[in-house]
């Protein structure tokens, strides 16, 4: 019996790059790194050599290794190789350090690519590539502003190094320069706004390292923003300070990466517990809770599918309407090649597929237990639903007959009493025919008694009419023992649960007067916000049996049908306590 | 004595309309509904509003909405309901905390066309009547130590009609006794219970309901 996973989630083909391409990649970045501190200690014009010569590593080296890292575990997302790009690139463009005027020259063209390459690289994750238009012409205007570097440096810019100069127009280059700061700005500040909308829209990503790493996004872009406008305004006090924390900021960006890729490791190690667990065999409930821990995604349930339902259903057995929702995503687990279950999960999980993978694997092995357990569940519940449904009918039922008993032989009677009473009256003189006339009228008064008795039994519509309170007013009064009614909600409720109450204080009282030997008894409700809680208390002999023939078992069904209980407690020589909840929604 | 009437079963309507008519009460309006009512009501306010206490739409508390209103909006006017609920609840609820002008029947009342005559003209006249099944449920109600054993049988049936909103004559008529001996009746009965006495016959049948009811 084989667990197998559905094909979507497995990682795709592409194995990545080999470990011969990963070295040489590291070697490039370490011998590029070490080369940088020395041109950052010996270079030109170089503000503090050797806090620069950290910063350049800070720059450099988490991204290689971080891309590095990302390339060979998720070879299906471009997002590594973009990493390692954006660090080497970003490294070069401290080659203006450089004495050698080539290298400065190099160095100085794509001083502003690493601002176009971290919106390129942020605004791709986490698959690598731009997903709309927008982004795509964001980037796109981000890469073309470096165009304006050449120009500046066309027009004379930086000293004799500049190999590009052609003109020497000091005042043009300011002007270009102020122009290109403001427009990089300008599309920083959009990407920034275009991230923050999209996490607005698609909501916190679930896992805390990976929310990390995107709330780094739009901070790194409204810095390095914030640095050029700085510039463009002049106000050197704040220069040094704006530049270093920036530089900062981007550094950490790709350290929390490494920590989220950590954990997605971590996860794997998870997958270890989940199968220490399922060799219990859990339940369904306890199965989702494995899974869910596995998954490190509290907001994971499954769906186990229900071949005779035609439907999945949740862990209760309640039926489930699968829909798309924005955030959510599902996978599915699997068992001989038949679909068992469904996995919903957040969809940044989808970043993990191995995890998922595998979690779906070692959950397809021994589903079966927690999946009849759910079919179980499912037709209780479908019970419970006709249950309550022919409850409802027969309520339904009994209100029509007593409505028509109403409508038609009792308010007929009445006429008929009323005319038998004129005839009396009319027939002053004859005492024989009058005499019988009254006693006509008396029998149909009496038959009128008998079925309007007949009619409460049937459907007692004065609890439906006017509420609990009244009703249970004239039950209080007809007992043959003193009752004391409390807390009877002023509201109305439900007419099925304030029908329930009024059966359950009735057979109650009923039971009372025959069994209990009791002097007086107290009604008490007690309403909370779900529950409507009756509960009727006698001081008589005690000793009743729960179920033997009382007329409870019937009401405790009732109650159970409408999801309440009811409970007896009768200790001999201590009275009897017979309590109800009710559940309170329509 | 001008009443109107709200019922919906027209064979029931005409039939009071008749039998009121007969007997010297003028009938100014009829309705089959509770809306209708309150609007003839408020138009040209009668002595008594005879209200079906079920009425459409949903023949549920229509009825006893619109007496309960009138109650309140029309002091003047005096409400009989007509109901088939043997509800001493309903009846209180009615009555609220005062009986002035309040009734509460059974529909089956109306055919003592003479005890119904009578029950519409206190009503009118700002007295009470209650339904004699409601009373006799609340004589017979259980009680610890009972205060109602202390009553001879006589007295109990005296209580009971006070308790129905009837007059002192009114009781000397049925028992054929004087006046006189129901006075003695009504001030034993009080001393025994303990009830303070009151003036009006409508503030002695809630003072007596009330201490029923307990």
């Amino acid at each position: 019996m084989g667990a197998t996973v559905s094909p979507h989630a497995f990682v795709g083909p592409n194995e990545g790059p080999s470990w011969p391409m990963l070295l040489s990649v590291a070697t490039a970045a370490a011998v590029v790194a070490a080369l940088l501190i020395v041109l950052a200690l010996t270079g030109q014009d170089v503000a503090g050599p050797a806090l620069s010569a950290f910063l350049v590593c800070w720059l450099f080296i988490p991204y290689v290794a971080a891309g590095l890292i990302a390339w060979k575990r998720r070879p299906e997302s471009k997002l590594g190789r973009l990493m390692v790009i954006t660090g080497f690139l970003t490294a070069f463009s401290f080659l203006v350090w450089s004495a050698q005027p080539v290298f400065f020259s190099i160095g100085n063209a794509i001083q502003f690519l690493p601002p176009a390459l971290y919106l390129h690289l942020f605004l791709a994750y986490p698959s690598g590539e731009l997903r709309s238009k927008g982004d795509r012409w964001l980037v796109g205007a981000a890469y073309a502003a470096i165009g304006i570097t050449l120009l500046r440096m066309t027009f004379g810019e930086g000293d004799g190094r500049n190999l590009l100069a052609w003109f020497d127009e000091p005042e043009v280059v300011a002007i270009l320069r102020t122009l290109q700061r403001v427009t990089v700005s300008a599309l920083l500040v959009l990407g920034a706004l275009r991230l923050i909308l999209r996490r607005r829209h698609e909501g916190k990503p679930l896992r805390a390292a990976i929310a990390y790493v995107e709330d780094t996004f739009p901070l790194v872009l409204l810095m390095l923003a914030w640095l050029y406008i700085v510039q463009v305004l002049g106000w050197e006090q704040w220069l040094p300070i704006t530049r270093w924390t920036t530089f900062a900021v981007i550094g950490v960006t790709p350290v929390l990466f490494l920590v989220a890729l950590l954990q997605a490791r971590l996860g794997r190690a998870s997958v270890a517990d989940l199968l220490v667990e399922l060799g219990v065999n859990p339940g369904p409930a306890e199965l989702q809770e494995a899974v869910a821990r596995a998954l490190r995604d509290p907001s994971a349930t499954l769906a186990y599918w229900l071949p005779e339902f035609d439907s999945y259903a949740d862990v209760d057995g309640r039926q489930l309407e699968l829909e798309e929702e924005p955030g959510r995503a599902t996978t599915p687990i699997s068992r001989d090649g038949v679909s068992v279950a469904l996995v919903l999960h957040d969809a940044a999980l989808l970043d993990e597929p191995r995890l998922l993978a595998s979690v779906a694997a070692a959950t397809g092995m021994t589903i079966q237990n927690a999946q009849l357990q759910v079919e179980l569940r499912a037709r209780l519940q479908e019970l419970r639903g006709s249950r309550v449904r022919i409850l409802q009918a027969e309520q339904n039922e009994r209100r029509r007959l007593e409505r028509d008993l109403h409508d038609g032989a009792q308010q007929r009677l009445v006429a008929l009493s009323m005319e038998l009473g004129e005839l009396e009256q009319r027939l002053d003189g004859n005492t024989e025919l009058r005499k019988r006339i009254e006693e006509a009228r008396q029998e149909v008064t009496a038959s009128l008694a008998e079925l309007r008795n007949l009619a409460h039994g049937i459907h007692p519509a004065a609890v439906s009419d006017h509420g609990l309170a009244v009703a249970l007013e004239s039950l209080a009064t007809r007992a043959t023992i003193s009752v004391q009614v409390i807390g009877v909600p002023r509201e109305r409720l439900p007419e099925h649960v304030e029908l329930a109450a009024f059966f359950i204080v009735s057979e109650a009282l009923t039971n009372v007067a025959k069994h209990a030997q009791a002097s007086s008894a107290v009604v008490q409700f007690d309403t909370t916000v779900e529950l409507l809680i009756v509960e009727v208390r006698d001081d008589g002999v005690g000793g009743a049996a729960a179920d033997a023939g009382t007329g409870l078992r019937g009401l405790a069904d009732r109650v159970e049908a409408l999801g309440g209980r009811l409970r007896v407690w009768s200790p001999a020589g201590r009275g009897t306590r017979v309590r109800a909840e009710i559940p309170c929604e329509s | 004595m001008r009443v109107m009437i709200a019922e919906d079963n027209v064979l029931l309507r005409e039939g009071l309309v008749r039998l009121l008519t007969e007997n010297g009460i003028e009938v100014a309006g009829t309705s089959g509904n509770a809306d209708k009512l309150l609007m003839l009501v408020r138009e040209e306010p009668p002595d008594v509003a005879i209200v079906d206490i079920r009425l459409p739409p949903t023949h549920t508390d229509e009825g006893m909405k619109a007496a309960l209103r009138i109650r309140v909006e029309h002091p003047d006017v005096g409400v009989l309901v007509l109901s088939q609920y043997v509800e001493v609840g309903l009846a209180m609820q009615l009555l609220g905390d005062s009986a002035d002008g309040a009734g509460y029947l059974l529909k089956d009342r109306v055919s003592n066309i003479k005890d119904f005559i009578e029950a519409v003209e206190r009503v009118g006249a700002g007295g009470s009547a209650i339904d004699p099944t409601i009373v006799s449920a609340l004589i017979s109600k259980q009680r610890r130590r009972d205060p109602l054993d202390r009553l001879t049988p006589r007295e109990r049936e005296v209580l009971a009609l006070m308790a129905e909103g009837r007059s002192n004559q009114g009781i000397a008529d049925r028992f054929v006794i004087t006046l006189r001996a129901v006075e003695k009746y009504v001030s034993s009965i009080f001393s025994k219970l303990d009830l303070p006495t009151t003036g009006s016959d409508s503030k002695r049948v809630l003072a007596v309901l009330l201490y029923l009811r307990g």
